[in-house]
């Protein structure tokens, strides 16, 4: 009996074998436990932040102390002891080495293991032939600059080594870690940080914005285009540290960024806390493109364990014709909370959003985003691909508004989504805000599974169920798929695979 | 009984006036205890964001049944109903009581027709009284409903010539007004129903709920039209029951109220059903309707349609929120849902959640919003032949509504409906 196989397959499912399970040793510098003033100056007193820094960070706590957790989203979750966190753990050793000798070992062979070694980095993104010297080498020619992509690593939560910035810095790009950036580029960071995610905008960006501990920042002179894909790894590897990134990306007028974010963790039974806040500023005819791979750990085959993603991503369109694209790919998490929004202030601006999310055995899904239509003439477009199997739920919730004098907006969106098996949930709450006659909203949701006929012809041509399943999976998701760089899309494919084993039903 | 919540003089006016007598008393009192939990509605109750009660009943709107008006006031409303040469039988609720005089019972002795305002109910009507609503206006409503249709129409008869429920309220006391209509079709019958709402110029609440309770292989036609008047706030709740292989369609008309919260909450219970539910709000001033939906598929093999037409003119604002839920074990559910909005004026709003909630996986559900102006080249190939502007965009705004009734059964209803619209159309001509 197929139905017998299929059950037996599910039992087997794939998140119990979580390919990037493991851990490095590394002795870390922590702060004490628990939410405090204390801690925050303690992290800003190690970061060697100026004063007005600690004073932001002391708002932000003072605000979030004030808050209450949001409960609107369709997960849930043990309620969270934040006295039973470390805000703060610098791998020992590791406040700023110049290369990746510097290193310590111990890290390059935990990128090693996750497949994306800063090396490898260079090989995939043909930036050097196996014969050719490594590009890391501080002293990288221009006749390489082609098809780059620098990595700011993030270990943890410190920086652990940034790559191509010397080069970045010929076009006068700044791409370093936001505590450097607030050490060496004050004004800007003044300027901008907080200017998008305000300190109290909500529960986790008010905790993220007293505690952030890193993230990567990034300016885009005026009619630049950046030479290379900015790329980050993120990794939560100390046990129980929260991971509290703050990102922020400037594109100043007519340039253009795009900036890859991808993640993985290593296997744990204690819930994770990472609360993310990404700031984007695209001035006049900038363009940003922002895509993630997310993977973190998902909890074993029965819902133990597993990172909780709360994130707060949110673009400005400040200038006329300017362009942000968020992409995503959710694959891991135990529970994810994330909106990545544009706010399309400027004119003619443009806010994309592509989305995958695949939640398989007890994953909780929550994710969307809110396109908010100020300017004039602005247009925005949503694709969502939910995909739900196992016993996870996986939501889609959205909201797209305009302003009345927001003439001539338009906004369209698709969300789908895909269930395999009946133990799973998929869900759809968009909010549609239209408030002018000229704008004009179209919205489209569909929920189905896999239909027999796919299978039947799919497996009438020699496939087995789960190639089956993967190349109807991947078909759906293709729209959201091809707008991801080359260096993410292989990657993405295997990862959509290897999520949905074992769950064909 | 102790009142912890009690904030605007509307609740203030509610809770003093709750003094229940009589067999329904102990219903009632549990049913007030409900709505006092939570008080009006408004705007941070999530399923109430889009429309803030507290803020639209501003003033104590206490509890009345029972008219003061002349008679000429009630006949000249009475006579305003579009479907007075359409129904073959009508009964007639003047400002919340039952008024024998000017209604006449259906012939057949298929139905069966029980006043909810009399003291001693039959138990077909009253089993099916009971609290436990979760939305407040529900609650509120069995808490101080004061009379409304009750009819039964027995098991395998058809009663294909359409029975009119006619509420009029005259306006005559800034008051509310509450109404309650049990429905019951037995197995295998089949009727035509007609809810219509008529008001007077004052400022007044009109809170109204229908309970439809659909019996194996039942049939149901039901059109409701909304025209009270324009200082109302009009609340409606219809409660469907669905048994299995049963047929429903469901139309409402907006065109009355200055703001307007109609609830539907449709539960599938037996397999092989179909909901065919639509509607069309045609809104001018500031007129505010909230739609809501929630069509809960509990059982396997049903089938739910909806269709929402929403017109917007000048600063008026149209909130359209449907919910679909597939349970776990409702496999082959088959559900889909439309809204559409036409935006009229740079001021006017439209408002939309459609949400999917699916809990199981062999199904095709989905749903489509839209909102815009006119369509230009729709405008431009009426122009091109000669047609006015005006008469042009009253074509394509008319065309645009009408699709929401189009498959109502009744030739004669679906007449008057156009003519609704139509006339609609023509006041927004004359400006």
């Amino acid at each position: 009996m197929p139905d017998i196989e299929t059950i037996e397959r599910v039992k087997e499912i794939d998140v119990d074998k979580y390919k990037y399970g493991f851990e490095t040793i590394i002795e870390s510098d922590t702060a004490p436990k628990g939410l405090s003033e204390e801690v925050i100056r303690f992290i800003s007193a190690k970061k060697e932040e100026p004063e007005w820094m600690l004073e932001q960070r002391l708002d932000a706590y003072a605000r979030w102390q004030k808050m209450d957790e949001p409960d609107w989203a369709k997960v849930s979750y043990p309620k969270i002891d934040f006295q039973d966190i470390y805000f703060y753990s610098a791998p020992k050793g590791q406040t700023g080495p110049k290369s990746l000798d510097e290193v310590d070992p111990e890290l390059l062979r935990t990128y090693e293991k996750l497949g994306i070694p800063l090396k490898e980095q260079e090989l995939l993104a043909g930036v050097r032939k196996h014969d050719e010297p490594s590009t890391l080498d501080e002293d990288a020619g221009p006749s390489y600059a082609s098809g780059k992509v620098a990595v700011d690593a993030v270990f943890d939560s410190v920086s652990v080594v940034t790559t191509f910035k010397k080069e970045l810095a010929k076009s006068g790009v700044i791409f370093c870690s936001i505590s450097e950036a607030i050490r060496e580029h004050p004004d800007l960071v003044k300027k901008y940080l907080f200017s998008v995610v305000p300190q109290g905008d909500n529960y986790y960006a008010a905790l993220n914005s007293a505690v952030f501990t890193d993230g990567s920042f990034v300016f885009i002179p005026e009619g630049v285009r950046c030479p290379m894909e900015l790329s980050t790894y993120f990794r939560i590897n100390a046990e129980n540290t929260g991971q509290f990134e703050r990102t922020l990306i400037i594109a100043e007028k007519g340039s253009y960024v795009s900036y890859l974010e991808g993640c993985t963790a290593p296997m744990r039974d204690d819930n994770q806390l990472h609360a993310a806040v990404v700031e984007l500023v695209a001035m006049e005819d900038a363009e940003i493109k922002y895509s993630t791979v997310q993977n973190w750990y998902p909890g074993d085959k029965d819902g133990k364990g597993g990172i909780y993603n709360f994130v707060t991503k949110r673009a400005d369109c400040r200038g006329d014709n300017s362009k942000v694209s968020w992409t995503q790919v959710e694959t891991g998490s135990a529970v994810t909370w994330k909106y990545p929004s544009c706010i399309l202030r400027g004119d003619n601006s443009v806010g994309e959003f592509y989305s995958i999310a695949i939640s398989n055995g007890y994953q909780q899904v929550d994710s969307g985003t809110k396109m908010i239509h100020l300017g004039k003439n602005t247009s925005s477009r949503i694709i969502s691909k939910g995909i739900a199997a196992g016993n996870s739920d996986n939501t889609y919730r959205g909201l797209v508004t305009t302003h009345k004098k927001a003439k001539g907006a338009r906004n369209f969106t698709q969300c789908d989504s895909l269930l395999i098996g009946d133990q799973c949930g998929a869900h759809t709450v968009p909010y549609i805000e239209s408030k002018t006659r000229t704008a004009t909203f179209e919205h489209e949701a569909t929920t189905s599974k896999i239909s027999d006929d796919m299978m039947f012809y799919c497996q009438s041509r020699g496939l087995d169920e789960e190639e089956a399943v993967a190349l109807v999976v991947n078909g759906f998701v293709r729209d959201v798929l091809q707008q991801l760089p080359m260096e993410f899309m292989a990657e993405t494919q295997k990862l959509i695979g290897i999520s949905l084993e074992g769950s064909v039903g | 009984m102790t009142v912890t919540l009690v904030k605007t003089p509307a609740e203030t006016a509610y809770t003093d006036a709750f003094d229940p007598q009589g067999a329904l008393a102990n219903v009632r009192k549990s049913a007030f205890a409900q709505f006092v939990e939570t008080g009006l509605p408004h705007r941070r109750m999530e399923d109430w964001k889009w429309t803030d009660l507290r803020q639209l009943m501003s003033s104590p709107l206490p509890p009345v049944s029972g008219t003061i008006a002349s008679a000429d006031t009630i006949d000249a409303l009475i006579t305003a109903s579009p479907f007075g040469e359409v129904a073959r039988a009508r009964l007639v609720f003047v400002d919340g009581a039952y008024d024998a005089d000017r209604s006449s019972l259906p012939a057949t002795g298929d139905v069966e027709f029980a006043s909810l305002g009399s003291d001693d109910l039959p138990e077909w009507v009253s089993d099916k009284l009971v609290a436990g609503s979760t939305d407040p206006i529900a609650a509120l409503n069995l808490a101080y409903m004061s009379d409304g249709a009750g009819l039964r129409v027995k098991a395998g008869s058809s009663m294909d010539a359409p029975i009119e429920l006619l509420f009029v309220t005259t306006a005559e006391q800034a008051a509310t007004y509450t109404t309650r209509n049990v429905i019951v079709l037995e197995e295998g019958a089949s009727a035509t129903l007609i809810e219509t709402h008529i008001g007077g110029t004052g400022e007044y609440v009109h809170n109204s709920v229908t309970q439809l309770h659909i019996a194996d292989n039942a049939r149901l036609d039901r059109v409701k039209v909304q025209e009270e008047g324009l200082e109302a706030i009009h609340l409606s709740n219809t409660d469907v029951h669905l048994a299995a292989s049963v047929h429903l369609k469901d139309f409402t008309l907006t065109i009355g109220g200055r703001a307007t919260r109609q609830q539907g909450f449709i539960t599938f219970a037996g397999e092989h059903s179909e909901s065919h539910v639509s509607g069309a709000f045609l809104l001018t001033g500031k007129q505010h309707n909230d739609t809501r939906l929630v069509i809960d598929h509990a059982v396997p093999n049903c089938l739910s349609r909806e269709l929402f037409k929403c017109v917007m003119d000048q600063a008026a604002r149209g909130v359209f929120q449907g919910k679909a839920i597939v349970r776990r074990d409702a496999q082959k559910t088959d559900g889909n849902q439309s809204s559409h909005a036409l935006l009229l004026s740079d001021d006017a709003e439209f408002d939309a959640k459609p949400e999917l909630e699916i809990y199981a996986d062999d199904v095709v559900c989905g749903h489509g919003a839209t909102s815009g102006d006119l369509d230009e080249n729709q405008m431009f190939y009426l122009r091109a032949r000669g047609i006015s502007e005006t008469e042009a965009k009253s074509m394509l705004i008319g065309a645009f509504a009408a699709e929401a009734f189009d498959d109502v059964e009744s030739d004669a209803i679906r007449d008057v409906l156009g003519g609704l619209a139509e006339g609609w159309l023509a006041r927004r001509k004359a400006g």
